[in-house]
């Protein structure tokens, strides 16, 4: 019997089975089950429980608050699993600098505090208490030096010990907190009302789908024409997600699957559609790039088909943009020797060949100064999550 | 003892890097090395999370000039009064005095500032620093 595959995504839901893959709008005035079922209730009938998988990425994903002593390592390191676990909110906390960082009044589901290789003694102490008392938070985990553990479990009741994310040689240990962060993630879909009743319908573990997707990635040139190294960019309706080949990254890290990803999360075109068009406005370049697409800046406040297609491809732009050597934020692809850009969401249902081509090849030009662009290709039956689930 | 070092900025001389890496080991000293291409940064923060005893930086194409200007800026935002700032190796480029060299490089933040220096002489006299301290 073959198996079926359901993604729960923010704004559609895909159901794939024998290598067809079906999609559907989804119904906000019906809860994720209801609505599921009054769509393809006959085919899930067809499956045992036990043959449907599901992913998930419609229940907004934990906030993690990072505290770390140093930017290049603890924090780096951190930042690094907590996004190829599936996470999309992440805060942080340069220790040394504790005292001064100003406290997060919403509710975190996740504090991590790393520091220190294990020989390392006493680094954290009762500024790290001091602080924690203010924030409001409901899971804590220490991944840090081996020699702080006691002070942390003495002082913080319920903390998480697992074993250090930096080893002896400074290189990342990933597994434990990875592991952690995935589980926690599982244990907030039971939380929530809206995911927790797809278990009636499936005996599997549900993952978050940026994780499956970050799964799927060493062997997506076996199943798709792309050439290493290649970046996924997942335009959805509420997030962005870039993930990327490690080639691309010079810098410390050297992580198992050789794939990262991040998350730009206020860069979709349905949910966070207002921040993607403020960020749009404050980029130097958008207004070139409006008038190639010969259209005027009032595209932007628009609700028309046209106004989508545009906003999809200034998504493209900006994300590009933000990983680029232009822009120095968390981190810095070398876009220069990519060979080939697959894109996946919802976007893909939108933009034709022609249009994404165009873009990309204007970024390729007007940032880069290059006259050609990388191999672009669209995953337009959202096949790429399906590679991940099926391992 | 530990110590951490590194070549800093883009400079790629890894055969200079191992050889500093295997003397310092052959010398009894932890050795965290940082390899080629690292960022004055990245140093500071590697002495951070292994509480180093000793930050050796070195620099064979000249840059270290350009590259360790902000070492003071960066002594200023952490404890790291205990620990020894060493720089050795090619410390200049172009035109320049190397008699003004040394100086310069104290001036930065360094404790110890060896240009065109034995490496073996160099690592004598870091262990006589210590010692001494």
């Amino acid at each position: 019997m073959n198996k079926l595959y359901i993604d729960i995504g923010s704004t559609y839901f895909k159901v794939a089975q024998n290598g067809v893959i079906d999609q559907y709008f989804r119904d906000f005035n019906k809860n994720i089950l209801d609505d599921l079922s009054s769509k393809c209730a006959d085919v899930i009938s067809r499956y045992d429980k036990k043959d449907i998988y599901i992913c998930s990425s419609a229940n907004g994903g934990l906030s993690t608050l990072i505290i770390g002593l140093t930017n290049s390592f603890s924090l780096k390191y951190a930042i690094n699993i907590a996004f190829n676990s599936g996470i999309n909110i992440i805060d942080t906390v340069l220790y040394p600098k504790i005292e001064s960082e100003p406290v997060p009044s919403e509710m975190i589901d996740v504090v991590i505090v790393v520091g220190g290789i294990d020989s390392v003694e006493k680094v954290f102490d009762e500024k790290l208490l001091a602080y924690l008392e203010k924030v409001k938070y409901q899971n804590i985990v220490y991944v840090g030096t081996q020699k702080n553990r006691d002070f942390l479990e003495k002082n913080l009741e319920n903390a998480v010990i697992l074993e250090n994310i930096i080893s002896n040689d400074l290189k990342i240990c990933e597994e434990g907190l990875k592991k952690y962060l995935t589980d926690l993630y599982q244990a907030d879909i039971v939380g929530k009302e809206d995911i927790k009743q797809l278990y009636e319908i499936t005996d599997n573990q549900i993952f978050s789908t940026p994780y499956i997707v970050n799964r799927s990635l060493p062997q997506i040139n076996e199943r798709l024409d792309v050439a290493n190294p290649f970046i996924v960019v997942d335009i959805g309706g509420a997030t962005t997600d870039i993930h990327y080949s490690r080639d691309l990254v010079n810098d410390n890290i050297l992580t198992e699957s050789g794939y990262d990803r991040l998350v730009f999360k206020k860069l979709g075109v349905y949910k966070s559609r207002e921040s993607l068009v403020h960020t749009a406005k404050n980029n130097e370049f958008v207004y070139e790039l409006l008038e190639h697409l010969n259209v005027t800046e009032n595209i932007l406040e628009e609700q028309s088909e046209k106004a989508t297609r545009i906003l999809m491809q200034l998504a493209i732009f900006l994300v590009l943009y933000k990983v680029s050597k232009h822009h120095g934020d968390y981190v810095e692809l070398n876009l220069d020797i990519l060979n080939s850009i697959v894109l996946t969401g919802g976007i893909t249902k939108v933009l034709n060949q022609e249009e994404v081509d165009d873009i990309i090849l204007f970024f390729y030009k007007k940032i880069l100064h290059f006259h050609h662009a990388p191999v672009i290709l669209l995953d337009r039956n959202y096949e790429i999550w399906t590679y991940g689930i099926k391992e | 003892m530990k110590v951490v070092t590194g070549v800093v900025g883009n400079d790629i001389h890894v055969v200079a890097n191992r050889l500093i890496d295997i003397s310092l080991e052959e010398r009894g000293f932890e050795v965290f090395n940082l390899g080629v291409n690292t960022y004055l940064e990245e140093f500071m923060d590697a002495v951070i999370e292994t509480d180093a005893d000793v930050l050796l930086i070195s620099s064979l194409n000249g840059e270290a000039e350009g590259w360790c200007r902000d070492l003071q800026i960066l002594k200023n935002q952490y404890d790291f009064r205990d620990v020894v700032f060493m720089i050795g190796g090619n410390l200049g480029v172009g035109e320049m005095d190397p008699e003004a060299l040394v100086p310069k490089f104290q001036n930065y933040g360094f404790d110890l500032v060896f240009h065109q220096i034995d490496l073996n002489e160099g690592l004598d006299r870091l262990e006589a620093f210590l010692e001494a301290r």
